[in-house]
């Protein structure tokens, strides 16, 4: 077993990859609660978003205005889709919703495997100016990209659960979340509100596209499959708690660095997410299996 | 959606094939690429040297070769294929094989042993290839050398799984992973490296390619850790941690990664500070790329150590590597990487099949003459290895045994160390140099 020392510098490695996890995670919650879909296609449009700003810094755009593309296009590309099939599916099963974004992840995800192909040795990556400078936690940097993801997560979560809470139309989502067809009864325009929410949604897949193609990699695959590690984190929270997410995904990414030090273990250091998840879904549902039982008895 | 997701996955993803022949249209539109269109020794270059007839477009029966690539997210060899099939359709356009064009057909794979099985069968079936030049594949060769073997063909490929180096029928022009990951291991010993940390991708084979640099270091004394990584990798920051502890202050950290996995461990070393903490960082072949010396910027300047298993590219002023970029130029548009060692490799491919179908006598090209003209090169200098280039009749073959070693400066990558025999103490090494004796050490000058 490793010393205590050696695990100190994976404290701060696994708050950045928690803080990567949590952008996602809470973006998934935040468009669930609104709309009920959830959305699979959030890691492949922040990933088109953010090798379109590669493209266009590559092409002399000045980096502002490639990141202000990203973050548009996800918007752009996530209102699309929930204004062109949201209501389509809205009447559907959760699954039927969840796999239908499946198919607007393979849409993305192939025409970024021709757009952007990685033969001939091609590495790509996108660097913000943030990136340059930042402070020492022992012997290593923490630069000011980690920190802001990790800010991020936390501005998020609390903005999102406010807004949902004391606002007009964050109570009209979560009316929605509930009962779409008795929400709109009582006079909701359900698809504005709808659209509000997919881009919103749009808009943070944008922001996470950009940040973890900085923290984690500018890849198509990387980043498409990254959401699926959050989704852990979504599930742990069943959907619903953002501030239960954002502590489940930084509890995953400090799990999973701790492993790293670990020989014995290191190796299976990318399952902790999935078998976070198994345990957290096991416990909760034999909590509510004894809460039916004492309830019947 | 559904369909429209499967048409275009399918596009990016499936098995699909291509071929080339005479009428493959030259053009003149450059690659796009930095380094292919910054060269003015190529735009100097007549390409018409490739050929006998310059300027003459053959036009008799075709012969038929064929090669399997890998071409998945994530990993895509094509670029050796592609750039293979530039030279032929160089040659092609210059009087081909005694007028004969070459027609080549390129199967791509996604890892799928069935899948690669069924593309061998593909090209001798239903194509009726006489010859196999340009495979680089995962797995190709564990998969279908017996059936090479049945069948007697001799392949002239990029290596990667270990029987492309230890079967008669397969001889490749790179070194592979493993002499690759040894080149990189010694140069980082010879540089006084008290320990060695090797870092790899976690998939089949790592024990096999492992074995090389546990060799050389335990035969300098040095202690070696042996780490894998499932890639693609996303807690690079981690990673990039657990090699430098390991490796401490005068150790060596060296990557066997594609570039842009490697790219992302660097990187993330770099954003952590971390690069100056060990002696040195090495990498085999893959990350000799001027996108990856791009992407790192001159903070890796004589920091990073990685083995060229070609001749650089960009400092190298000989006659085949101007004809190397003049093709890369101007028939090369399918080549999206540009210069860089996967077109070299390809390039040298179909220089060594070109060079064995033109040795042939009597106009006849089947299974039986092609492959036996394979087999006979011998002591051919292709103008990018350190070596010169035999087949043989080998048990084992590791041609390529020869390298030099790497740095980037300011984006680009230059030498560090010129050619340097691969040390014996790897046993796979030294098998082969029993049974070759000098034509596997004759130096190409």
């Amino acid at each position: 077993m490793p010393a205590w020392s050696d695990f100190e510098p994976f404290i701060v490695s696994g708050l950045a990859l928690g803080g990567v996890y949590a952008l996602s995670g809470v973006g998934l919650v935040v468009l669930y609660r609104a709309t009920g879909v959830l959305y699979l296609a959030f890691g492949a449009v922040g990933a088109m978003g953010a090798l379109i700003a590669w493209s266009l810094t590559q092409a002399g755009t000045p980096g502002w205005v490639s990141w202000l593309v990203c973050v548009a296009f996800a918007a752009a590309v996530t209102l699309a889709y929930g204004t062109v099939f949201g209501p389509a599916l809205a009447g559907r099963d959760p699954l039927v919703k969840a796999v239908a974004t499946i198919g607007l992840t393979l849409v993305l995800y192939g025409a970024m495997d021709l757009l952007w192909t990685t033969s001939g040795g091609e590495a790509r990556s996108l660097t913000l100016p943030t990136d340059n400078s930042g402070f020492s936690v022992g012997q290593i940097l923490v630069n000011w990209t980690q920190v802001i993801a990790l800010a991020a997560g936390v501005v998020i979560t609390v903005a999102t659960g406010a807004f949902l809470r004391y606002t007009k139309l964050g109570t009209a989502m979560r009316a929605m979340a509930n009962d779409r067809v008795i929400t709109a009864t009582l006079g909701v325009p359900v698809r504005r509100v709808e659209a509000a929410a997919w881009l919103g949604c749009g808009v943070l897949a944008g922001i996470a596209g950009l940040l973890l193609a900085d923290l984690v990699a500018l890849d198509a695959t990387t980043l498409t499959f990254l959401v699926i590690s959050s989704l852990a984190a979504v599930l742990i929270a069943r959907l619903r708690s953002i501030a239960l997410a954002f502590a489940a995904a930084i509890a995953i990414g400090l799990i999973h660095d701790l492993l790293t030090p670990i020989t014995s273990l290191t190796n299976y250091r990318d399952m902790t997410p999935f078998v976070l998840a198994a345990i957290a879904l096991l416990v909760l549902s034999r909590r509510r299996v004894m809460t039916q039982s004492r309830e019947e008895a | 959606m559904l369909a429209a997701a499967v048409a275009i996955a399918a596009a990016g993803c499936s098995s699909s094939s291509n071929s080339t022949t005479s009428s493959t249209s030259p053009t003149s539109t450059s690659s796009g690429t930095p380094s292919a269109t910054s060269s003015a020794a190529a735009g100097a270059v007549d390409t018409s040297v490739c050929g006998t007839k310059p300027g003459v477009a053959a036009t008799g029966t075709p012969i038929v070769l064929g090669g399997i690539v890998t071409n998945q997210p994530g990993t895509s060899f094509t670029d050796i294929a592609n750039m293979a099939a530039a030279y032929f359709a160089c040659v092609n356009a210059n009087g081909g094989i005694n007028g004969h064009p070459i027609m080549y057909k390129i199967e791509t794979e996604q890892t799928n042993p069935a899948q690669i099985a069924a593309d061998a069968k593909q090209l001798v079936q239903t194509d009726h290839v006489v010859g196999i030049v340009g495979n680089t594949s995962i797995i190709e060769c564990s998969v279908d050398s017996a059936y090479w073997q049945k069948l007697g063909y001799y392949i002239i490929d990029s290596g990667i799984a270990p029987e492309c180096y230890s079967t008669p029928n397969s001889a490749a022009v790179n070194m592979g992973p493993r002499y690759s990951s040894d080149g990189a291991v010694q140069y980082a010993l010879a540089q006084g490296a008290t320990k060695i940390v090797f870092d790899q991708s976690n998939v089949p084979g790592t024990g096999y390619i492992a074995a090389g640099p546990a060799a050389l270091a335990k035969a300098k004394g040095v202690p070696i850790v042996q780490l894998t990584e499932n890639v693609p990798i996303s807690d690079a920051d981690s990673v990039a941690i657990k090699e430098v502890d390991d490796a401490g202050p005068n150790g060596a950290v060296v990557l066997n990664f594609t570039p842009p996995e490697a790219l992302i461990i660097l990187q993330a070393a770099q954003k952590l500070g971390l690069e100056d903490h060990v002696k040195l960082w090495g990498c085999s072949t893959p990350c000799n790329t001027d996108f990856l010396a791009q992407s790192l910027g001159p903070k890796w300047n004589n920091k990073l150590f990685v083995n060229a298993e070609l001749l650089p590219p960009d400092v190298t002023n000989t006659p085949t590597m101007n004809l190397y970029k003049a093709i890369l130029k101007q028939y090369g548009k399918a080549v999206s990487g540009g210069i860089g060692s996967f077109s070299q490799m390809g390039f040298t491919e179909a220089e060594i099949a070109v060079h064995a179908l033109e040795s042939i006598t009597g106009g006849t090209y089947t299974v039986a003459t092609v492959n036996a003209a394979f087999k006979a090169v011998t002591g051919f200098n292709t103008g990018m290895l350190c070596q010169l280039w035999s087949y043989g009749s080998y048990a084992t073959h590791i041609p390529n045994n020869d390298d030099s070693t790497v740095t980037p400066d300011n984006g680009k990558m230059v030498t560090a160390q010129g050619c340097n025999l691969i040390s014996a103490v790897d046993p796979q090494i030294a098998a082969y140099r029993a049974q070759a004796g000098t034509a596997a050490l004759e130096p190409a000058s």
